[in-house]
């Protein structure tokens, strides 16, 4: 029955529908998928709804400041208040009780924190980036991958498709929690990758961690961190490699570039006991840094494949094929 | 071509219920569901240069909404009456929308004959384009439309039929003019 085919494409094809199907389908949607994975709630996430709802009327009170500028940039709500505009070069400094609610050109939505500063560095169509100098956004993205970055003093955030909290310290130290999506942390060609459910620390002149579980042991992540920014050794390592569980492969994979040589074969030994390398993928290749056996390993890891963020960006976390 | 399959309902109350109570993540996958049909909805009542934008506005009102939404499982239809709202407020605003070329087709370039036929069907009556376009714009199958939009599969069904047949009619006299 012909209109089975119009209903669902099933049955025989109507060869009107199917030409209408043909020519109107360059008019679909663009949007592509933001690949949310399983979404795990991080048990140290700041996220509340109450000020997340208050997109429209803030509750919170309190000192900031806008400088009044071009009518382009990113719209800013604030308790009391007229939406008001951020234009690009302009600075949004939410004081000590301020919060402010930032819609990200039609891309997304930012929550801002009090105690927040960060200024609008460029605000295009597709296009977005800003530099948090201190405090906590909670970004929410549905842009495309790579449409809104974020600097800050110690490594750049970079959104693929996600929702996530930053927070800077007047340190400079940050930390990014993913709740869907990815995001990537980068400085100076030192990238981490981090999927929902995971966070990441950053230090100046160190750049981006590792990335570990938000529900990691307290054991690992002060390991991790010690072997990351505090000059950890075996010992710290030992502890890492000691609790790592199965749903700490991609701490370890990362760790593969960027441990110590002297520690590369106990990290590969690890990881492969926990997550098997796919047939193909070697022990030597692996210590040799072969890009691809290690994009290999990492799609065997079920977080999706290296293939996407590979092609969005076309570049690699630093190893030793490239340090 | 095979439209898209039905996807749980069910599931997307549960969606529903989360971002009511805080969580955006589940917003984002909302979204995620319901672009194509909040696209395809927005097609066919406003100029295609601005369904983009407008696709963004609506998400955005049903965000800072949500919080109201009384039926979880509700919310597709609630999302699409937020949908045809925009469109109309579009409309209500736009006194200048009369004398636009639509959507420059000059500057298009998709085929003459794609830019007639999505014409065609953004003339029918607009019990007929909405589930059209959702059908064979956005590739939406016909329990898909119904279950994205709160209607029921049986005025879909209808609605496509005899759609699409005015839209033979249609197109067939103007291939004959």
């Amino acid at each position: 029955m012909r209109d089975d085919y119009l209903w669902d494409g099933s049955g025989d094809p109507d060869p009107d529908v199917q030409r209408l199907e043909g020519l109107l389908s360059g008019f679909r949607s663009k949007r592509p998928a933001p690949g949310l994975a399983a979404i795990n709630r991080p048990a140290g996430a700041r996220l509340r709804w109450s000020a997340i709802a208050a997109t429209i009327a803030v509750t919170a009170a309190g000192a900031w400041l806008v400088s009044r500028g071009a009518p382009e940039g990113w719209q800013v709500d604030r308790a009391g208040s007229a939406p008001s505009r951020l234009a690009v070069g302009e600075t949004l400094d939410t004081g000590d009780a301020g919060h402010a609610t930032v819609n990200v050109g039609d891309i997304g939505v930012l929550d801002v924190e009090a105690n927040s500063r960060l200024r609008l560095e460029r605000a295009r169509r597709n296009e977005h980036r800003m530099s948090l100098e201190h405090g906590l956004i909670h970004a929410f993205i549905w842009a495309p991958p790579r449409s809104f970055v974020v600097d800050t003093p110690s490594a750049v955030t970079t959104d693929l498709g996600c929702y996530y909290t930053l927070e800077v310290g007047k340190d400079g130290a940050g930390r990014v929690s993913v709740l869907s999506g990815w995001v990537s942390f980068d400085l100076g060609g030192r990238e981490s990758f981090i999927p929902a459910g995971a966070a990441c620390q950053t230090r100046p002149r160190a750049g981006p961690g590792t990335p570990y579980r938000e529900d990691a042991s307290p054991a690992f992540r002060l390991a991790l961190e010690a072997l990351d920014f505090g000059g950890g050794g075996d010992q710290a390592l030992t502890v890492v490699l000691t609790e790592a569980t199965k749903e700490d492969a991609f701490t370890l994979w990362h760790l593969l570039t960027r441990c110590a040589p002297s520690q590369e074969s106990r990290v590969y030994d690890a990881l492969a006991a926990l997550a098997p390398p796919p047939a193909g993928v070697t022990r030597e290749g692996i210590l040799h840094g072969d890009r691809i056996m290690l994009d290999r390993w990492w799609d065997q890891l079920g977080l999706g494949t290296t293939s996407w963020w590979r092609r969005l960006e076309g570049k690699w976390p630093e190893s030793r094929a490239t340090r | 071509m095979t439209a898209s399959p039905v996807v749980s309902i069910s599931d997307d109350a549960g969606l529903a219920r989360a971002a009511r109570h805080g969580s955006r993540a589940a917003f984002g996958r909302l979204y995620d569901r319901y672009a194509r049909m909040v696209h395809g909805i927005l097609l066919a009542r406003v100029p295609r240069g601005e369904v983009d934008d407008l696709v963004q506005d609506v998400f955005l009102a049903a965000l800072r909404q949500i919080s109201g939404l009384r039926d979880d499982g509700a919310f597709g239809g609630w999302l699409a009456r937020i949908a045809r709202n925009r469109a109309h407020d579009y409309h209500r605003r736009s006194r200048e929308f009369a004398d636009l070329p639509e959507d420059l087709a000059a500057a298009d370039r998709r085929s003459p004959e794609a830019l007639a036929a999505l014409e065609a069907i953004r003339g029918l009556p607009e019990a007929y384009r909405e589930p059209l376009i959702l059908r064979l714009v956005e590739g939406m199958s016909g329990d898909e439309i119904a279950a994205r939009t709160g209607m029921t599969p049986a005025s879909v069904r209808v609605n496509l039929h005899r759609g699409m047949k005015q839209l033979r009619q249609k197109l067939d006299g103007e291939a004959r003019s």
